[in-house]
Parts: structure tokens; sequence; C-alpha cells
């Protein structure tokens, strides 16, 4: 392998472990916030974090930092149906039980 | 012409598919549209899948608003050994997918490229072995929905239908990114350089990123409810 090989290899992974390092830190802050804080602080913090995780994987790891601009919109479109389909129905669900 | 431009001319006509091949651009542009296309593709089914996925994130959402209890204590019950170490293998599949499908955009990388999938296939069959030992575990628990369930709360039957449900077909995703890898690695080993800046790679290793997101979202909802009681 050559020099200039040995760097390129270089720079992809230590950009892929400095990612990967930071997926595995927010992975033990979940494992411990979910057996120090109750609920609902723990549960909704650790959808915070698998959110973030979600997030990190999709843009670096899944490189939407580096797609065009119709990529970013094809995945912010199942994103936004997906928010759709959560917001109507949990309109629904969350209004029942308020009245119960 | 010169080196570089030969090796983009040569990658072009290796990798181009209808309709790119006749339609009578430059082979190298061509290319670049072929490319484009197949990400872009590829991200439109994984907009479909987020909604696939989404009806099962959505239905576990309405039974634990209304259940919480009985969630937090069916959750209890799962094995976060087993989900935590798995959760560290996926995590660390997707980095060796993303240094793969990054190491294909240079020829002088074949070598990284295929030993980082091979890395990812072996990290998604390790997966696969740790969610067997764990079916077991809870096969032998009596943690099946049915006539002899282990639990007295009513609604954890809910939680342990979902338990199967979404991991067997997160199982089952994962088992044709591991298919697609492995054809991948089995076709680079017997014609080389096949996987340089290959549209079929970008796609395997986008639909190995998002067996990967859906597993993130499951292991709060699996493993983490009601530990703190």
């Amino acid at each position: 392998m050559s020099a200039q090989s040995r760097k390129a290899a270089g720079a992809i992974w230590l950009r892929a472990l400095v990612v990967w390092v930071g997926l595995l830190a927010l992975l033990g802050a979940s494992l411990l916030a979910a057996y120090r804080l109750d609920a609902p602080w723990g549960p909704a913090l650790n959808f915070g974090i698998a959110a973030t995780q979600a997030g990190l994987v999709a843009v670096l790891f899944m490189r939407l930092d580096r797609a065009d601009r119709l990529v970013r919109l094809a995945a912010a479109c199942g994103l936004f149906w997906l928010a759709i389909l959560f917001t109507l129905t949990l309109a629904d669900t969350l209004s029942r039980l308020a009245n119960t | 012409m010169s080196a570089r431009g030969d090796l983009a001319e040569r990658t072009a006509e290796r990798h181009l598919r209808e309709p790119w091949d006749e339609l009578r651009l430059p082979a190298t542009r061509a290319f670049r549209s072929q490319r484009a296309g197949a990400t872009f593709g590829m991200w439109i089914f994984l907009a479909s899948e987020v909604l696939f996925f989404g009806a099962l994130f959505l239905l576990y959402t309405a039974l634990r608003l209304e259940h919480s209890a009985d969630f937090a204590v069916a959750a209890r019950e799962t094995n976060i050994v087993y989900g935590t170490l798995n959760t560290a293998l996926l995590l660390t599949s997707g980095m060796t997918a993303a240094v793969a499908v990054q190491a294909s955009e240079r020829e002088d990388l074949r070598r990284l490229t295929l030993l980082c999938l091979a890395a990812t296939v072996a990290l998604g069959l390790a997966f696969m072995v740790v969610k067997g030992l764990e079916y077991r575990e809870d096969i032998e628990k009596h943690l099946v929905p049915g006539a002899h369930f282990a639990l007295k709360e009513r609604a954890t039957q809910l939680f342990f239908g979902f338990y199967w449900l979404s991991t067997s077909i997160h199982a089952i995703h994962l088992a044709i990114g591991i298919g697609l890898l492995t054809r991948l690695i089995w076709r680079e080993w017997r014609s080389p350089g096949l996987l340089f800046k290959s549209p079929q790679l970008e796609v395997a290793t986008l639909y190995w990123g998002f067996v990967d997101l859906v597993w993130i979202v499951l292991y709060p909802m699996l493993y983490l409810d009601g530990r703190s009681a």
C-alpha cells in the first residue's frame, strides 16, 4: 500500500471511529439513564438519545451530509409522512385517554 | 487519454446498466447519472420502509400510552445484556459498512473494502447468534404470548406480541442485508475491481444503515423501559 493510500485509509478510519465512539458513548449514557432516572424522564431521555444516534448514523454513516438535494428531500419525505402518521393517530389516542 | 480518464471509462463501462448504456451519453456522464439514480431510488425505498416500521412504532406508542405500567413490567423481563451487546454489534457493523463504501471510492483500497464488508457480515451474523440465544431464553421463560405466558399483567402479552413481531421483522431485514453483502464479496472475489465505485455497494450499505436505524429505535422500546423501578 502506497503512502497516499495509507493516508486516505487513515482519514476514512479516523472519521468513522470518532462517530463510532460517540455512538457507543450514547449507548452507555442511555443504559445509565434507564437505571438512574424514573419515568417519564428516563424513557424521554432514552428516546432522545436514540434519535441522536439515528441522526448520526443517517448523516455520517449513510452520508446524507454529502448527498445531493434530491436525496435529502427523499429522506425528509419519509420523516414528514411519519410525522403526519403519528400526529393524526396520537391526536385521537391522547384525546381519548385525557377524557377517560 | 490520461490514466485517470481511462480508469473512469473502464469503471463506467463495467457498471453501466439499462437504460443508461443506451442513452448515448458519454460513458462517464451516464455512469454518474446511474449512480445518482441508484442512490435516489434506494432512499425512496428507505422512505417507504420508514413508514412500514413507523406503523409498528406507532402501535407500540399507542399501546404504551394506555398500558405504561404493564409495559414497564414486561420490558424488565427482556435480557438487557443481549440487547445492549446486539446494539453495540450493529453500531460497529454500521461503522465497517461506512468505511467499506468510502474505501470503494479508491481503486487502491480494494483490500480495505473487502475486509470491512467481511467484518460487517461477521458482525451481522454475530447479532443473529446473540438474538437466537435470546429467543431460546425467552421461550424457556414462557415469554411467548399464549396460554402458558409467564406474566400475570394482561397487557404484558401485548408488549411481547410487539417484541416478537418487531424483532423477527428486523431479523428478516438483517438476513437480507447479510445476503446482499455476501453476494457482493463473492462477486468481487470472482472478478476483482467490481466494487470500485459500485452503485450496488452504495445501495447495499445504505440498506444496512437503515437496518441499524431500526434497531437503534427498538432498543429503548424493548430493553430500557422499567429498569429504574
